[in-house]
């Protein structure tokens, strides 16, 4: 019996040990899909204004959605965010990192890397508007500046409809630079690279050979990990549109999901908001997921 | 590892120092951070300051919790404290101007079913949203025991009235088409105050050509309803007051309509007098543009007076005047209210119904309408409780032409889902000024969410 008792209690402590484990997981589960779940559900019913109706009506909103030329707008720009947002950063984080790793001035290499990171440390709300401050065509601190070096600068900045988005991109490309730098440079520290560096120095390569040759090829791990963040990064894009220009000015700069917000919050189409976030979703999907195969598997040949 | 600490530190401080520095002065978000920070301290401290169990409380949902709008909430929850002082109020502000963020969490819990006992909202199309969502409950009864339809103007009731019956008492009224100017340069260029679109635009000629340096008429588009206030004076004077409410209610073939071409073509030859930057600006900074000398007039409405006031240090009278625009073909005036009412389901119906009735009470109104910018919503109170000769006129002018209110677009008329379009095809054409396009788009507009059907519930005069 003592013998019995024993081994039940093992049996016990044991499932215990596993639902400590998996509670967690399954709340994720529930909170993560059962949401996205809801969202889909809620896409294909017909809800609209406060009170929920969860009558089927199919794909009537996403038909309504694809036809408003906002929505074409928006893919438009998140377009643009994803081109202009993930390869500029990637591209200058890839220099900036390697240019640190080559630390031409002993020391001061940290200080960068510090004030390089803290943009990334801010809320978007907080860079948002500090860079609508600076922006601001009439009194904005660029436009002092540049007007004090005797320029006479009347850059128009988000207030112009052309090129409105390309200035918010730079706000994203300034945010995120410090954390991709940070990320290409760990995985540049590694020590099997470093000897390869170190054996290419002594062969006699040059700095920028060594950089295509030798560290390129040896961080794709680190570049994936990068990329796929910066993508998801640009196609959720928010926070920095709606504090900067809220689609302004007309909707030149509107994104899905500040559309998602307004066509909600706002015109109170609940199921339409709903579409555009499992739109925003597949986008996610189609752009990452592939990305994420082909960068694996060329990592593993 | 200590010297890099204090690199840290010093460079987080003069980082800290070059940001404040950066802001231009009209910029009202830190102070609303702020602002809210104070409001849960005060929240904690009545909480338990009265330990017993059953305390009789009242929750109520509002926006005003901007530099001004905050005193106004203060102002009338002393009123309300002063009638009933054993009922605590348990607010849940959330910053953002104008109600955008408020919405948002008011709806999450509307439809969530906690609702809160009563909350703020604009009258028109925003309050029937409420009512067709069964949010709100009728208040004919409080209405008839306070004979409340007699002492507002009939507009303001009707905007309240919702299949018959008054779903929230309103406490205020926000007039929209005021033009503000530049008093001392009106008169130093021997300048007449504009009531019409061709006034406006002569004005703003002599202004350009003897201040180049100067904005004729200043506007902050970044929130997007700036412009669309603008469009509405011009709307108003080429169509007349009946043509402004068959706009809106969707009754108008806009893709055939000259009245609605010509006012977008006034519109057009407007633009070169705006500031170009109007896209990163709010309407708050506008007005500053004006009372910093940089614009010479701004369409804001009845807010604005504060804002010149204790923004710019300048007295109405002295530094800017205001009249109604346009007052051809009449002098309309556009207004929209701000209400309270019951909510469905309110935990504290009785404490409800109590603080509506102190809302409809000269006792609130005056300290909270005279704070806030708004006009009463009674007019059987004495127009010279107003400081400032503005609203002292605009008050007596409601008193005795009750007729002359018409609902405006601020959330008004217009149905929600079509709202933000609209917004969006005014401030798109003021970007890139294509009439066709506004034509084409407004005309969808009105068909896409069935504007004629949801507005017709309006009824003017």
């Amino acid at each position: 019996m003592e013998f019995r008792k024993g081994k039940q209690d093992k049996i016990k402590r044991a499932l215990l040990d596993q639902l400590v484990f998996l509670f967690p997981m399954l709340l994720f589960l529930i909170i993560l899909y059962g949401t996205l779940f809801w969202t889909i559900y809620v896409s294909f019913t017909d809800w609209k204004n406060i009170n929920p109706n969860y009558q089927i009506v199919g794909l009537k909103w996403y038909k309504f959605l694809v036809s408003q030329p906002r929505f074409w707008v928006d893919v438009q720009n998140n377009l643009k965010w994803l081109i202009l947002g993930v390869l500029p950063t990637t591209i200058l984080a890839i220099f900036i990192a390697y240019l640190l790793e080559l630390s031409p001035l002993p020391g001061v290499e940290s200080y960068v890397r510090t004030l390089l990171l803290y943009p990334v440390a801010m809320s978007f709300i907080v860079t948002g508007t500090i860079w609508s401050w600076m922006y601001e065509p009439d009194r904005g601190v660029i436009n002092t500046l540049l007007r004090q070096l005797g320029l006479n600068s009347r850059l128009p900045f988000t207030t112009d409809p052309q090129t409105a988005t390309y200035w918010l991109i730079l706000i994203f490309i300034w945010q995120y630079l410090g954390f991709a730098v940070i990320i290409v440079q760990s995985s540049i520290r590694t020590s099997e690279l470093q000897e390869m560096v170190e054996a290419a120095t002594v062969d006699g390569a040059g700095k920028l050979r060594i950089l295509f040759s030798i560290v390129l090829p040896n961080i794709r791990s680190g570049l994936l990990v990068l990329v796929s963040l910066l993508l998801i990064s640009s196609l959720k894009v928010f926070d920095i549109v709606y504090i900067v220009t809220f689609g302004g000015p007309g909707i030149q700069t509107d994104v899905l999901a500040l559309n998602m917000w307004i066509t909600t919050f706002q015109q109170r189409l609940f199921s339409a908001g709903a579409g555009l976030g499992v739109i925003i979703f597949l986008l996610a999907f189609i752009l990452v997921i592939p990305y994420t195969l082909y960068a694996f598997r060329r990592w593993f040949e | 590892m200590k010297k890099t600490l204090w690199t840290i530190l010093s460079i987080l401080l003069v980082l800290a120092f070059g940001l404040t520095a950066c802001g231009p002065a009209a910029t009202p978000t830190p102070e609303k951070i702020v602002e809210t920070v104070t409001v849960e301290k005060t929240v904690v401290q009545v909480v338990t300051a009265t330990p017993q169990p059953k305390a009789k409380k009242l929750e109520i949902f509002h926006w005003w919790t901007a530099p001004g709008e905050r005193e106004a909430a203060d102002a009338m929850f002393t009123a309300f404290k002063a009638k009933y002082p054993d009922i605590q109020i348990v607010e849940n502000p959330v910053p953002g101007g104008g109600g955008v963020s408020h919405r948002v969490v008011l709806q999450s819990r509307l439809i969530a079913g906690i609702p809160p006992d009563t909350f703020q909202t604009l009258g028109g199309a925003e309050l029937k949203n409420y009512v067709d969502s069964g949010a709100l409950q009728p208040l004919d009864d409080l209405w008839a025991e306070l004979d409340y339809a007699k002492v507002i103007p009939g507009p303001l009731a009707k905007a309240v009235t919702v299949n018959g019956h008054p779903y929230v008492v309103p406490l205020n009224m926000h007039i929209q088409n005021i033009l503000y100017y530049n008093l001392k340069l009106f008169n130093e260029l021997g300048l007449s105050a504009p009531t019409k679109f061709d006034e406006l635009l002569n004005a703003c000629a002599k202004i350009k050509q003897a201040k180049p340096e100067m904005t004729c008429l200043a506007l902050g588009s970044k929130e997007k309803w700036g412009d669309a206030f603008v469009f509405d004076s011009i709307l108003l004077e080429q169509g007349g007051p009946e043509y402004y409410v068959k706009l809106y209610k969707g009754e108008i073939d806009v893709a055939n309509d000259p009245v609605f071409r010509a006012s977008l073509e006034k519109f057009k030859q407007l633009i070169p007098y705006i500031n170009s930057d109007h896209a990163s600006l709010t309407w708050d900074q506008s007005v500053a543009l004006v009372g910093s000398g940089k614009a010479a007039m701004v369409i804001m409405g009845t807010w604005a007076i504060g804002a010149f006031v204790k923004g710019s240090n300048w007295q109405p009278g002295v530094d800017f005047g205001a009249v109604t625009f346009p007052q051809v073909p009449e002098r309309i005036l556009l207004f929209h209210p701000d209400c309270y009412g019951l909510a469905t389901n309110a935990p504290d119906p009785e404490e409800t119904l109590n603080w509506l009735r102190v809302v409809a009470s000269p006792e609130l109104q005056v300290p909270t309408d005279v704070t806030q910018g708004g006009l009463f919503a009674r007019t059987d109170i004495d127009p010279k409780q107003f400081p400032d000769p503005i609203r002292q006129e605009l008050q007596s002018y409601v008193r005795d032409h009750p007729d002359k209110l018409i609902l405006d677009q601020h959330g008004s008329i217009l149905p929600a889902s079509a709202q933000p379009i609209y917004w969006d095809i005014i401030s798109a054409f003021l970007a890139q000024p294509d009439v066709e396009k506004a034509i084409k788009e407004t005309a969808n507009m009105m068909t896409t969410y069935g504007v004629k059907e949801a507005s017709g519930w309006y009824q003017w005069p």
